[in-house]
């Protein structure tokens, strides 16, 4: 196949990926200010697409974890082609609609990479990933960011609620917390664009990379930052319209001080994360704030059950879309033929979530938005009885 | 290689950072409390995530807001420290957040900006 025709795929590809990263992930940045009422929806959509595409423009160093870090290439490594790439993005879309079907929580990030690492063993064997950055880029990251965001959502939660405790029973003014929140929601938003718009710059890079149409670990061109940016923008911006009914069955319990709360340690260790070059899933880092700010509160306690169902669904994540990625790699193997089915199966499968996404109910079993789906993890007493201040 | 310290260095950073901003935003809400202007902030709007609030409900926690206020102990002058206050905090926990994302992607806009 021509290679600048497949390289043209696989960047529309990649930017479509973009976009229904966007919007999916509305709902999972935006969940914590909507269900208080601190931002009306249309403004937190709004708000949440300018600023993931401010965001996207201001760090390069995941897309340069992507790019250059997770496949050997160079002298010594391999040179990836842009029909493995095509695979392995092929594996992340599949098995995204696999979870959407089957109502489990998955990370988008990870679906990626999963693709990508499958796809690349397929093409050449282990020795072409570079597992320690795998380890120590991907998945430590996938593990341990959602635990330090739930522990300082936690602590967080536990210091708002103490520093405003009234215990004279007297107004305690955490109404006002909603307007806090409209900026850490926004920060949230801005974390999520300078982390989530970056893997499909990587991917892009990669690709032109791989082509030979940019040097091997050069830095990430401008009009694919531009180009990505606006992807994720418009994406979020057109996943607005399902937040609403997606809020309706889930977060119904979240304050405004649990959410702020909440938010702060998202966009903090989602920031903090970025500027290392860890690339995260955000969703999974939203959802372990709002479980850790969940427990933060008196009368809380965890629904094992739903916490276990999220916990499999992320584990599940990484090694099922690379099974999906290595697939449709042996596929692409076949040359032009293997690419075209790839293809097919690949616009079957957009349209296969274009029509599920359209539709209207939603259950506790399809909930979309990941975040709201960890809110119910926890089990929080409506009044829990305000503890007695011992009197020294 | 795994770099171990990258992690500390996240959750450290993550942490204080949260904290800072948290503590003193809230310190901000208490001391506004004490100043004797409890804010009350209604939804935006109202999805069917959040419990209605009625006008009558609004005018109640109104009520009971300036009741509080006036049955505050402290003085004019305490009241006016409490509000100064109140604006500190939440000017501080502005610059906080401000500050974080200069340290982190300052450089990089500088240099895209072509100003470094």
């Amino acid at each position: 196949m021509d290679l600048t025709l497949i390289v043209v795929l696989v960047i529309a590809l990649a930017l479509f990926f973009d976009f229904t990263n966007g919007f999916h992930d509305t709902a999972n940045a935006m969940a914590t200010p909507i269900a208080t009422g601190a931002l009306r929806p249309k403004v937190a959509v709004g708000l949440a697409a300018i600023l993931n595409l401010v965001g996207a423009f201001l760090s390069t160093e995941v897309a340069m974890t992507i790019s250059g870090g997770i496949i050997r290439e160079g002298p010594g490594g391999v040179l990836i082609t842009p029909e493995l790439i095509f695979a392995g993005l092929i594996g992340a879309i599949v098995w995204n609609m696999v979870t959407w079907l089957l109502g489990l929580p998955s990370s988008s990030s990870h679906a990626l990479f999963g693709g990508l690492i499958g796809a690349a063993i397929v093409g050449f064997g282990t020795s072409a990933i570079d597992f320690s950055v795998v380890l120590s880029k991907v998945i430590l990251p996938a593990i341990l960011a959602p635990l330090t965001a739930g522990l300082i959502a936690y602590a967080a939660t536990k210091l708002a609620y103490a520093i405003t405790r009234r215990h004279d029973g007297k107004p305690d003014g955490r109404d006002g917390f909603r307007h806090a929140q409209i900026f850490s929601s926004s920060l949230v938003a801005l974390a999520h664009g300078t982390n989530d718009a970056q893997k499909t710059m990587g991917i892009i890079t990669l690709t032109l990379v791989s082509a030979g149409l940019q040097p091997v670990g050069s830095d990430v061109q401008t009009w694919v930052i531009v180009t990505c940016a606006i992807a994720i923008a418009l994406g979020t911006y057109m996943g607005g319209w399902r937040i609403i009914k997606t809020l309706g069955t889930g977060l119904t319990d979240i304050k405004p001080a649990q959410g702020f709360a909440a938010e702060t340690a998202t966009a903090a260790t989602i920031l903090a994360s970025t500027n290392v070059g860890f690339a995260l899933s955000t969703t999974q880092v939203a959802s372990g704030s709002v479980i850790g700010s969940g427990l933060g509160r008196r009368g809380s306690k965890v629904r094992w059950r739903t916490a276990g169902r999220i916990g499999i669904g992320w584990l599940l994540t990484l090694p099922a879309s690379a099974a999906v990625g290595a697939l449709a790699a042996l596929v692409a193997h076949l040359g032009v033929i293997g690419v075209l089915i790839d293809a097919v199966v690949g616009v079957v499968v957009i349209v296969g979530i274009f029509v599920w996404s359209r539709r209207s109910e939603v259950t506790p079993d399809n909930v979309v938005s990941e975040v709201a789906d960890s809110g119910r993890a926890v089990k929080i007493k409506r009044n829990p009885k305000p503890k007695q201040r011992v009197k020294s | 290689m795994i770099d171990w310290i990258d992690f500390l260095i996240v959750f450290v950073a993550a942490f204080l950072s949260t904290v800072v901003v948290v503590s003193a935003y809230s310190l901000g809400i208490r001391l506004l409390t004490v100043s004797g202007r409890t804010p009350i902030v209604t939804p935006a709007e109202f999805t069917d995530a959040i419990t209605i609030v009625t006008p009558a409900e609004v005018r109640k926690a109104e009520k009971r807001a300036a009741k509080a206020a006036k049955k505050s102990p402290l003085s004019d002058a305490q009241k006016r420290a409490a509000l100064v206050g109140a604006w500190a905090c939440f000017v501080v926990s502005a610059c906080a957040v401000l500050f974080g994302i200069y340290l982190i992607v300052g450089e990089h806009v500088l240099k895209l900006l072509g100003l470094a």
